[in-house]
């Protein structure tokens, strides 16, 4: 199957741009949870960063899928 | 070095008698950890009382605080020269601290009673200035027999409601806010009756003679004589905080020593004659403790070890409350202890459960390295991070320059000897036309020696070309499967480390249940997987290796998760995807050396072209020079915006990888770190053996 080259573009971008949209979306609420008991607690820096950082792996999914869809 | 220190908890009892001089040599051992006495557990004994000397040693604190405060000193400070400690004592006990106090204190009272008489004239002034309009003099305001004086402020001008008043005189100032009434005292009722209606509120008129405004002049002068008075004062008291300062905090220093000292027995068993300390030390240090403690007590003391906690749970649950908690003590190489900062941030291991600071120390520089991965970026890093380990004060920054530093090597060793790339191009290569990539050969038309050439890895492309060094771009495929498959070791760590835990605090069987399910599922996962790709992807036949890869790989899968819900409950099923996502979650490791390499291939492209515009002069007659000073802007500010996302993303992504993905397979936390009791001494210092 050929493939435009355009078309690949655009839907590397959408990977990239729609999984960005997603892990936003999730960190918003964790993050402004954290900055709330950090502030209550510093202790609790490295617990609430674990939450606050789960979302992200979507990203790196859509990226990876950006790159697979360019270069392999 | 992967488990927290073994640790013994001991008992040492002695004769009250000579209880300062334990309390000395427990703080000279710097190994006890102390398990705080609480009332009730031992029949016959109570918690001590603080020892006699330390109520002074309090108050002189005191004296000593209110100082620093007043006279601005700040507690905090470190001081170029260390004092002798020996010699701070004697001036303390030659009562130099009441002596200093005394002398401070006049210089301050002092000045505080200008601060005091500048304000009583000021104030003055304002009363005085109320009335200044009114011609009536000071003395004229007292000093009758049948006369009432009214003076205050009204809301309006009452003189038609006061004309009434028989044999009085009324007066108003010029805004129409002050009024001073002279009344017959007979008629006071009446006349304040009527300047009610006005919201009357009367004021009191100071002393003195002559005008107000004389008055005001008068206390104007004052206040400039004060503060010249002032002027001085201060001066005395910086030359009093340049005179004392050292020593009041060196005297600080040394008598919160001796209050801490001091009030050790308030979290230790006495009894009438006899003191009980518990406490936790390191196992292999009990016989050094009771050999000390005997060479200097002799037969006053009695040192006896009470147990050797193992790091199993059950025997946890049996010990009394105090001794449930056992302290941890991390200890961590010359290499590893620069790792700690980062594994607190989520808590202290516990006393049974592997230390996860070796770990971190191995993988966190290296995933770091990884993404970075580019010769151009990893020697500012080593050198940013090599100048913050020397300088940095504070525990944040010193962590982010091991990490720097750390990360940095790995860079460039990785940038180098893999990837062969500087600022994101690679050192050998021909350019190849109408292709963005730029090489340092062939920008510069390098000759390079063969050996130079040989060191990095060789490849040639689909089209024929050849590419010295990994291209973080073309090379996608082979470098996420290797993120994947330090995934997959570096999770299985994870679980091999949750696998050791359980076993240290359960047994074995436990162990095998919760740790061992699942290192099944993630070894029949991965085989599985891979077997999977082969036919999938790959489009071989299903026979021989894969065949078998498949089948072990299922029926590991399958066993594991019958483990794992025996264990955990049908949850566990859906953990399994998960562990699927946290494995592919590694990808972002060359996902982020990709993403940064993509970055640096445009930049380069833009500013490199305007380099090159600039230097064939092909902008036209004399822009060809504000081309090249332009591109090579550029050029250093693209890639420092490259270089500051580095530390951002490949030092939060490791973090990360470990955090959620590694350290959730066996780290619990919630561990309490070993303290033991020691003097911490900032500016002063203790000369030969003397404690």
């Amino acid at each position: 199957m050929e493939a435009d080259m355009g078309m690949l573009a655009i839907g590397a971008g959408l990977a990239v741009g729609l999984a960005g949209i997603g892990t936003g979306l999730g960190q918003k609420d964790a993050a402004a949870a954290a900055i709330g008991a950090i502030t209550e607690d510093k202790s609790m820096f490295g617990k609430a960063m674990i939450f606050v950082v789960l979302p992200e792996t979507i990203v790196i999914f859509g990226l990876v899928i950006a790159f697979m869809i360019i270069f392999v | 070095m992967l488990l927290p220190e073994p640790m013994s908890r001991i008992v040492i009892v002695g004769n009250k008698q000579r209880l300062d001089e334990a309390i000395d040599a427990l703080y000279g051992l710097k190994l006890i950890h102390l398990i705080d006495h609480t009332t009730g557990t031992d029949e016959g004994f109570s918690i001590g009382t603080p020892r006699p000397y330390s109520e002074k040693a309090a108050q002189r604190l005191l004296s000593l605080k209110a100082m620093e405060k007043e006279l601005d000193i700040n507690d905090g400070t470190e001081l170029d020269v260390k004092a002798n400690a020996k010699e701070i004592r004697a001036k303390i006990s030659s009562d130099s601290v009441e002596a200093t106090t005394e002398e401070v204190f006049k210089v301050l009272d002092k000045k505080n009673s200008i601060v005091q008489k500048i304000a009583e004239e000021n104030s003055k002034k304002e009363e005085l200035s109320r009335i200044s309009s009114i011609p009536v003099d000071l003395e004229l305001y007292r000093g009758y027999n049948s006369l009432a004086v009214l003076v205050g402020t009204v809301a309006a001008d009452p003189s038609a409601a006061v004309a009434g008043i028989a044999d009085s005189e009324f007066f108003i100032s010029d805004n129409k806010k002050v009024i001073v009434l002279f009344v017959k005292k007979s008629e006071k009722e009446s006349a304040l009756r009527a300047l009610t209606e006005f919201e009357f509120a009367e004021f009191f008129v100071p002393e003195g003679t002559g005008s107000p405004a004389a008055g005001i002049a008068a206390a104007d002068a004052k206040i400039t004589e004060y503060k010249v008075a002032l002027a001085e004062a201060e001066k005395e008291v910086s030359a009093l905080r340049e005179k004392h300062g050292n020593s009041i905090l060196l005297m600080d220093e040394e008598i919160s020593i001796e209050a801490e000292k001091g009030g050790l027995p308030l979290r230790i068993a006495t009894s009438d004659y006899s003191f009980v300390i518990d406490a936790w030390v390191p196992t292999d240090k009990v016989s050094t403790i009771t050999n000390e403690m005997n060479t200097r007590l002799g037969d006053n003391v009695y040192v006896e070890l009470q147990e050797d906690r193992s790091r199993d749970l059950h025997e946890v649950e049996h010990a009394e409350d105090r001794f449930k908690e056992t302290p941890t003590h991390m200890k961590n190489g010359a290499y590893v202890k620069n790792f700690k900062y980062p594994v607190q941030l989520v808590d202290t291991p516990k006393y049974q459960e592997i230390n996860p600071t070796v770990v971190m120390s191995i993988f966190f520089p290296l995933f770091f390295g990884l993404m970075v991965g580019d010769v151009g970026y990893a020697i500012p890093f080593i050198v940013l991070g090599a100048y913050g380990l020397k300088t940095a004060k504070s525990k944040d920054f010193q962590a982010i320059a091991t990490v720097l530093f750390y990360g940095g090597l790995w860079a460039f060793v990785f940038g180098f000897f893999l990837f062969g790339e500087m600022f994101g191009m690679h050192f050998v290569g021909e350019m190849i036309a109408g292709d963005a990539a730029i090489t340092w050969q062939g920008l510069f038309h390098l000759d390079f020696p063969e050996w130079f050439v040989n060191i990095f890895p060789h490849t040639v492309d689909a089209l024929g070309h050849d590419h010295y060094g990994v291209s973080k771009l073309l090379e996608v495929t082979m470098l996420l499967k290797l993120a994947v498959y330090i995934g997959v070791i570096h999770i299985m760590l994870g679980f091999i480390m949750g696998f050791i835990n359980v076993k240290m605090q359960h047994g074995f069987k436990e162990a095998f249940m919760e740790k061992g399910s699942w290192i099944m599922i993630m070894t029949g996962l991965v085989t599985a997987a891979w077997a999977a790709t082969e036919f999938m992807i790959y489009v071989k036949p299903i026979e021989g290796v894969v065949l078998y890869a498949l089948i072990t790989g299922v029926v590991l899968l399958l066993i594991g998760i019958v483990l794992a819900v025996k264990k955990e409950g049908g949850t566990a099923v859906l953990e399994v995807p998960s562990l699927f996502g946290n494995i592919l979650s590694y990808t972002r490791i060359t996902a982020i050396g990709a993403g940064k390499a993509g970055m640096a291939l445009a930049f380069n492209y833009i500013s490199i072209s305007m380099i090159g515009l600039g230097l064939m002069e092909a902008l036209g007659p004399g822009l060809g020079i504000i081309g090249l000073i332009v591109g090579i802007l550029m050029f250093s500010f693209l890639h420092l915006v490259v270089w500051t996302l580095a530390i951002l993303s490949a030092g939060l992504h490791a973090l990360r990888l470990h955090y959620v993905e590694m350290m959730s397979r066996f780290y619990v936390g919630g561990g309490k770190e070993y303290e033991p009791l020691e003097i911490k001494r900032k500016n002063t210092k203790i000369v030969e053996t003397e404690v």
